[in-house]
């Protein structure tokens, strides 16, 4: 009985001991989760220098199509896994159009969605934002509903090759919160009140594209055309 | 209490009793990866994030990593309480190890069938615990020849 008393023991402490470290790991540092206050947001120019979308495609593209999205939106997870790879391919990559993502956390509703901004600009730091962008999106579902999700989005990073430490420290900070709080604001400013809010802009216009659908953006990219050509 | 007397303690309780145990931590870690306290899930083999963000990770509201935990904290206690000095031929807990062992195995064999046929991913603890259910399942199957010892 003394002998079966020690192993039970020892199993104890070993379990006891991977399971909190597991935790432990989790739980250090006071990451940001909030929109932050930025001063001088109300002058145009100022917000217009903090708020940064971020990139993909050729600047000089006749078109540039803007997402404000929100990382733990179903609809904006749908738009990033099926159309947007449909934007890459007929419009980015032929030099159409530009594609710029605006953080747009909508924090009230999606608790998670405001790290998650900062953590993907913690990534593109580190030259991987499209890549950690849809490894949120693609694993939406698995971390909307946890309760702390620091841990998981540093393992995101690190399962992309992200250096570790940088990485981490990054999205257990508050840093970028200026940035996603300002584009946040840009959005407001711009009429956005639900994600995913896509919009094209091109030849002096900025139009909505209806359904945050591939046709409505293209749709929209021909009423602009269509304007132009008219001289309007 | 049965006239019987006692030996040793029941070897089979002692191995469920550590089984369980083993199990317990498993199933913990689920559990806390459920909660969001663990980060994302240490998973060498395997898709446990397919498994554990898949509709069949939870029964209604309630998380299956939690009725794991309960599942062996109840086996645990029934083999330890199987095992103190004027309980090592009771009857009632022989039958609840069996009976419980034997729902535990039924459970997680329908878990493993939804990973292989329905969700197409398997998780490394949730095929660990299915294994350590299975190994106490036949841990407890002394128990039939100790209830039958009783009747004669």
């Amino acid at each position: 009985m003394k002998k079966f008393y020690v192993i039970f023991a020892v199993i104890a402490v070993l379990g006891i001991g991977a399971v909190g470290y597991s935790v432990g790991s989790n739980s250090f540092g006071t990451p940001s989760t909030e929109l932050v206050e930025v001063d001088g947001l109300d002058d145009m120019e100022v917000l217009a220098e903090i708020a940064q979308g971020v990139t993909k495609g050729d600047e000089d593209a006749p078109f540039t199509i803007i997402e404000f999205g929100d990382y733990q939106c179903p609809g904006c997870g749908g738009f990033a896994l099926s159309v947007k790879p449909q934007v890459e391919l007929r419009l980015v990559e032929s030099g159409r159009a530009q594609f710029i993502f605006y953080d747009f956390p909508l924090t009230e509703i999606h608790p998670h969605a405001f790290l998650a901004a900062r953590s993907a600009r913690c990534a593109e730091d580190q030259g991987q934002f499209w890549e950690y962008h849809e490894v949120l999106f693609r694993n939406q579902s698995s971390w909307s509903g946890q309760q702390n999700v620091v841990g998981t989005f540093v393992g995101y990073g690190e399962d992309l090759g992200l250096e570790g430490e940088t990485f981490e420290s990054c999205v257990k900070s508050d840093r970028h919160a200026d940035v996603v709080s300002a584009n946040h604001r840009l959005g407001y400013e711009l009429g956005v009140s639900g994600t995913p809010t896509i919009m094209v802009q091109g030849y002096g216009q900025l139009r909505r594209a209806g359904n945050n659908s591939f046709q409505g953006i293209e749709a929209a990219m021909i009423a602009i055309e269509e304007s132009a050509a008219a001289g309007n | 209490m049965g006239g019987a007397p006692e030996g040793a303690p029941p070897m089979n309780r002692m191995v469920i009793a550590v089984l369980a145990l083993v199990g317990f931590f498993v199933a913990l870690y689920l559990f806390a990866h459920n909660l969001g306290l663990t980060g994302p899930i240490v998973c060498g083999v395997g898709d446990c994030a397919t498994v554990q963000s898949s509709q069949y990770a939870t029964i209604g509201p309630v998380p299956v990593s939690v009725i794991g935990v309960a599942g062996y904290v109840a086996l645990l206690t029934l083999s330890f309480i199987g095992l103190q000095p004027g309980r090592r031929n009771s009857k009632l807990i022989g039958g609840l190890l069996l009976g419980g062992a034997a729902g535990g195995a039924l459970f997680s064999a329908y878990l493993t069938y939804l990973e292989a046929a329905v969700i197409h991913a398997w998780c490394q603890y949730c095929v660990a615990s299915a294994i350590i259910i299975t190994l106490i399942f036949f841990a407890a199957l002394p128990e039939v020849s100790r209830l039958r010892e009783q009747d004669s």
